[in-house]
């Protein structure tokens, strides 16, 4: 029975992380996003009556998401027939910034907790460097107690980010676990802002002892003022097998749900505090029971986000 | 500003006036007042031989001190003062330790003398002396600038060509005078640049908030607050993006003086005055107004229009315009420019004496860019301005197969065409804002062969990541624009952005074209706005290699730029 669930969660969690953000993809690339529908009312809510409308604009749905994207259709110009075979100069001095290579410092989260069940810190970043379409993404994340234990799900990636879409990006690269029992994952996934300003990832691994796992995040930030800014965020992850090792079993491991409240000082510094409360599922939370530990999780953070 | 004329500001006035000195002279007057002397603020170089040195000057904006881009020790740079016919030689020495430039903005000039880097010569190297000469074709209010990211450094000046000797002025006036409106920063212009491409929202403050929504919902019900955010947060795009910088880093200049300064003009009562003003913003436009002065335009980009009396302008980087009035009363008039985001203003007076001080009025609210900015045409029903010419058919926009990209957030199909819209923030004002339709050449189509071909190009990004194109495609990766010598062609822009783009095409002339396709006015720049589709012609009868870009400095930077050949 418990063999059948773990199968069914890891299946979904797969699912989750292949198959979603496939979907996104598809949809956006389609022109047509999730909300489509509702768009063609907002067209005919703009229309003021006895206003002649052309019937080919009509049909054109007027959300933003119809506007981007896509299939390229037949036909369509290319910019590069203007050129008539000409190169741009090759003088020197030539204006080269487009190409620049951004190097970022993200660090989203580096905090200390106080929990129900221990005391100790935290930390995730994302370092990011390269052109505006192609770029290194190194991403870790990690969590360790004052009584030594280092979170299952603790682990740095080495990713090559890519440009899918103009909200969306996909990774590929490597994860690689932190601490006991530590795995190194192949890591597929996409990421981006979807409609109403969701940040959002989807990471899909294969691990080198045949393990499957699938990790999820999603936030977004409520602004209260310009600088005083909510940010909750879901964190799930999944895994086709049991880790003896990191405490982890098969299934649907964790959810996570936090907010944090961040005061920006300035756009790169801003400290915070925030409340966390994180869900052992399935064979994770069987071994936390077996271990005498908790199952529900509940900590108050307070830490700095800042970036560079 | 405090009715006596003096200021507050953080630092020491006095070591802010002193490196606020720059060279110019500068009159201190009375215990807790300063201003500029009007006929002096920057040194006017005037013949046909100029010897100009570009080097690094301290200077104080903000309370902190700063080095700006100067030409011959003042910010902005001197008054250049030509004659139409004459040929000038302007040798230019880079005491910088970096490679820099001078472009001569609007001027007809030949390629290698255009001072494009990469595209017109190699740039000027440190210690290297570069000298210009060309034939000075053409009259009126034009400025030069760094074509680098030093021109938001302070390296600009006005150039004011006279007409040849002997033949008439276009217009008489008793007072003449600059007026120079930019934006400063502490940081430096790369800074800058690499903030945005990190966070696209660094410098907006003015992002709707969950109070903003309470306070939608208390007025408009729970359903409208929800539906007038619904196709931004769809979108995934800003109401309020205006421009990507604020007040947030910028301080406002009007003739390299901060709205403390109070810039100074004197006119007398019964005086004609001509006001040049030119928009040096790197990354600002100004809506201009002078309260209680009516304001006759009589000249964009240094050519003459058919005269138009408004109560205020809108000027986009590049820009200039031309404006003429007879001071009305013996009192202080405030020029109040406010940026087009309404996060600040630049300010001067135009007095019959020295430290007058006219009321400034406050800054305006931010409104939310209007459907008609995201949507085109489709939305001109909505326009609340109202009369804005229902559209038959609007023309469909061409789509470049590379604007299907990641690099593309926005199209538009069905672009609006008008040129009767002063553009966001100004549609609601129960005064006469100026618009492009308002402006008319004075003189018949330059060219009036009908247009061969047609070139249509859109204006494209991704404002989230900082993006900027055109067709979809940024310079480094894109092939350049050939016009065939002496052709007569059309370009036509179409805006695929929430933002207003002011496209400057180098080395010939733009004269852009009514909804219909008739010549209209003769510009070099010219502000496309969101969602808008507009038309120019242009002989292409300067040989050889030129730039053609948004003179937004940092979406140049980003690649919403492209390089033309004529060959």
């Amino acid at each position: 029975m418990k063999t059948l669930r773990t199968f069914v969660a890891s299946a979904c969690g797969l699912a989750c992380a292949i198959v979603l953000p496939t979907s996104v993809f598809a949809q956006e690339a389609a022109g047509q996003p999730p909300e489509h529908q509702a768009s063609a009312q907002d067209h005919s809510a703009m229309a003021m009556p006895g206003v002649e409308v052309p019937k080919s604009a009509q049909s054109q749905p007027m959300d933003m998401g119809a506007m981007r994207g896509g299939a390229t259709p037949a036909g369509a110009r290319n910019t590069d027939d203007y050129a008539d075979g000409y190169r741009n100069s090759t003088l020197a001095n030539y204006e080269m910034a487009d190409k620049l290579s951004v190097p970022k410092v993200l660090v989203e989260e580096l905090e200390f907790f106080s929990g129900n069940e221990s005391q100790g810190g935290s930390w995730s970043f994302l370092v990011t460097k390269g052109q505006d379409n192609d770029k290194l993404w190194i991403r870790s994340q990690g969590l360790k107690t004052s009584g030594e234990r280092l979170d299952p799900e603790s682990s740095a990636e080495a990713l090559w980010w890519h440009s899918k879409a103009p909200f969306w990006g996909m990774v590929l690269g490597v994860r690689q676990d932190i601490g006991k029992g530590a795995t190194t994952w192949l890591a597929a996934g996409v990421e981006g802002l979807a409609p109403n300003w969701f940040d959002v990832q989807l990471t899909g691994y294969v691990g080198d002892d045949g393990r499957i796992a699938a990790r999820v995040k999603a936030s977004r930030d409520v602004l209260l003022t310009n600088r005083l800014i909510l940010s909750p965020q879901v964190e799930s992850n999944l895994y086709s097998k049991a880790s003896r090792d990191r405490a982890l079993g098969g299934g649907l491991s964790n959810v996570e749900l936090s907010g944090r409240l961040r005061y920006e000082v300035s756009r790169k510094l801003a400290p915070y505090v925030g409340f966390v409360w994180e869900q052992a599922f399935d064979g994770t939370a069987d071994i936390r029971r077996a271990d005498g530990g908790p199952v529900t999780e509940r900590r108050i953070v307070a830490g700095l986000r800042l970036w560079w | 500003m405090t009715p006596d004329g003096s200021f507050a500001f953080p630092v020491g006035r006095r070591r802010f006036v002193r490196t606020l000195a720059m060279g110019a002279s500068l009159a201190l007057l009375g215990n807790h007042a300063w201003a500029v002397a009007p006929q002096a603020v920057t040194t006017e170089l005037k013949g046909t031989q100029f010897d100009l040195e570009i080097s690094k000057i301290a200077v104080n904006y903000s309370g902190k001190a700063r080095f700006a881009t100067a030409v011959n020790g003042v910010v902005p740079g001197p008054v250049l003062r030509f004659r139409e016919g004459d040929v000038v030689t302007i040798r230019v020495t880079n005491r910088l330790d970096e490679m820099t430039s001078i472009h001569w903005h609007g001027l007809i000039v030949p390629a290698e003398m255009d001072g494009v880097p990469g595209i017109s010569f190699g740039g000027i190297a440190p210690g290297e002396t570069f000298t210009y000469s060309f034939k000075v074709r053409q009259r009126g209010t034009y400025w030069y600038h760094a074509h680098t990211l030093a021109e938001q450094t302070g390296l600009f000046g006005a150039i004011i060509i006279d007409p040849p000797e002997g033949s008439s002025p276009d217009e008489t006036v008793q007072r003449d005078h600059v007026v120079m409106l930019s934006d400063w920063t502490d940081e430096a212009p790369l800074q800058v640049f690499l903030n945005l491409k990190k966070q696209s929202s660094y410098y907006n403050f003015a992002q709707p908030t969950a109070g903003d929504f309470l306070k939608d919902v208390k007025v408009l019900g729970l359903e409208q607050a929800l539906e007038r955010r619904r196709m931004w947060s769809r979108a995934r795009m800003n109401p309020t993006d205006y421009s990507d910088i604020s007040a947030a880093t910028y301080t406002y200049l009007l003739n390299g003086a901060p709205p403390a300064g109070n810039w100074t003009a004197i006119a007398l009562p019964g005086e004609k005055v001509r006001l040049r003003f030119i928009g040096a913003g790197t990354a600002t436009f100004f809506d201009i107004r002078v309260p209680g002065l009516p304001l006759t335009v009589v000249a964009t980009d240094g050519q003459p229009v058919q005269p138009v009396t408004v109560n205020e302008f809108r000027i986009g980087p590049g820009e200039t315009y031309d404006v003429v009035f007879t001071m009305p009363e013996d009192r202080a008039y405030t020029i109040f420019a406010q940026s087009m985001d309404r996060t600040g203003h630049a300010r001067g007076t135009i007095a019959p004496r020295m430290a007058m001080v006219g009321d400034v009025p406050t800054l305006d609210p931010r409104p939310w860019l209007d459907p008609v900015d995201m949507m085109g045409a489709m939305a001109t029903m909505d326009m609340p301005a109202g009369g804005h010419g229902i559209m038959e058919t609007p023309p469909k926009a061409r789509h470049a197969r590379t604007e299907y990209g990641a690099n593309t957030d926005m199209r538009v199909d069905y672009p609006r065409t008008t040129l009767d819209d002063p553009g966001a923030g100004l549609r609601d004002r129960t005064w006469r804002v100026l618009t492009y339709a308002d402006l008319k050449s004075t003189g018949p189509d330059p060219d009036p062969r009908e247009p061969e071909r047609e070139i249509e190009l859109h204006l494209t990004g991704n404002m989230e990541r900082f993006v900027w194109a055109l067709d979809g495609v940024k310079l480094n990766d894109s092939k350049p624009l050939h016009f065939r010598p002496n052709e007569r062609l059309r370009i036509i822009l179409v805006n695929d952005t929430m933002m207003s783009h002011p496209m400057h095409l180098h080395g010939m002339w733009s004269d852009l074209e009514t909804p219909e396709g008739a010549f209209q006015v003769r510009k070099h720049t010219i502000a496309v706005q969101p969602a808008q589709r507009v038309s120019f012609r242009v002989t292409a009868d300067a040989m050889g290699r030129w730039a053609f870009h948004c003179h937004l400095l940092y979406h140049m930077a980003a690649g919403m730029f492209r390089e033309v050949v004529v060959a």
